[in-house]
């Protein structure tokens, strides 16, 4: 549920960009990037999108794009780096339980484009 | 044409909550988030740590913010301690708290005479994880009639707790549950966890939690 609520932050952060920009064309995509440690539903954060993108000046065929990162840790004890594939925080290599988490916890608007036409 | 942005989609909640950390910092007080499904017993919870915190002199106050009505919120009243509603919709309402609903519950307090200040989060295992309160420490309450495999089907949320309170731990006899499984799964999200086993019910446990919590201040 917390979709519909990056939702509506994504709406309000690309309507201060286009504002900033000076704007007046449509925009075509917005392109977001959430990392898998977000928990983020595709389809639920899509849906949330169209709703409310809904009567927005310039947004109206607005096309959200996503991309997910995947989890990477590494290993503040032996330096190993290693994609999570099941949600196990600790190193594979030395199994040791003081890692960092180098990607996979993102949740950014990276980019947005504006329709040419 | 495209233009690069590269902005954090919750940067404005970020924001508040750093401010929170800061009015804290200033006025002296810890805030504690507390969250969890929905009946796990937090409540219950609260209702037998905020007794034995007084007891040690130390001054609390909660910020009520689990939905629909306000049952939690004159339960926690009763022990006399001051206690901020969160106005959520009557029906349905929000997934969780955000630092923009924090921020103006906190200002209701006398926050000079103030040690410890819990929030009840939402009941919600998901959202509650992804915003960021303010808070300077996070509790995860989980009992024993939920299932062992909670930690790894919401691992943001134990990942962002410091301490795992495992709830209803006077059911054992009656329930299949396996606490060690449990304690392993919490562990696999979250090595550097603090976990603490107790019944709310019963008082079980009721030391060691106190003692971990005043710890965190």
């Amino acid at each position: 549920m917390h979709e519909l609520q990056i939702a509506t932050n994504i709406i309000s952060i690309v309507e201060e960009e286009i504002r900033k920009a000076g704007k007046t064309e449509d925009i075509e995509f917005v392109y977001f990037i959430a990392g898998k440690m977000r928990a983020i539903i595709p389809e639920s954060l899509q849906f949330s999108f169209d709703v409310m993108k809904r009567d927005k000046p310039y947004l109206e065929d607005a096309e959200l794009k996503i991309s997910e990162i995947p989890i990477k840790i590494r290993c503040k004890n032996c330096k190993a780096e290693h994609t999570l594939n099941e949600p196990v925080f600790r190193c594979e290599t030395c199994s040791s339980p003081e890692i960092e988490i180098i990607s996979g916890d993102e949740l950014y608007i990276d980019s947005i484009e504006f329709s040419d036409t | 044409m495209k233009i690069q942005i590269v902005r954090d989609v919750l940067e404005a909640n970020d924001q508040l909550a750093g401010d929170i950390r800061n009015i804290a910092k200033k006025e002296g007080f810890t805030l504690v988030n507390i969250m969890s499904s929905p009946g796990s017993g937090k409540t219950t919870l609260l209702e037998r740590l905020i007794p034995a915190l007084t007891n040690k002199e130390i001054r609390t106050a909660v910020i009520e913010g689990d939905i629909t009505t306000t049952a939690d919120a004159e339960r926690i009243a009763r022990m006399n301690i001051p206690v901020a509603q969160i106005n959520t919709e009557s029906f349905g309402g929000d997934c969780h708290l955000g630092a923009e609903v924090i921020l103006p519950a906190l200002h209701q307090f006398d926050l000079n005479n103030l040690d410890l200040i819990f929030i009840e989060n939402v009941g919600n295992l998901v959202c509650p994880a992804e915003f960021d309160t303010g808070a300077n420490v996070n509790i995860v309450v989980i009992s024993t009639t939920e299932g062992e495999d909670k930690p790894l089907k919401y691992p943001l949320m134990f990942r962002v707790c410091q301490i795992a309170v495992i709830n209803k731990i006077d059911l054992l006899p009656h329930l299949r549950f396996d606490i060690q499984i449990l304690e392993e799964n919490i562990r696999k999200i979250n090595p550097m966890m603090k976990i603490v086993s107790c019944s709310a019910q019963t008082g079980e446990g009721f030391d060691q939690l106190t003692k971990l919590v005043i710890a965190k201040r």
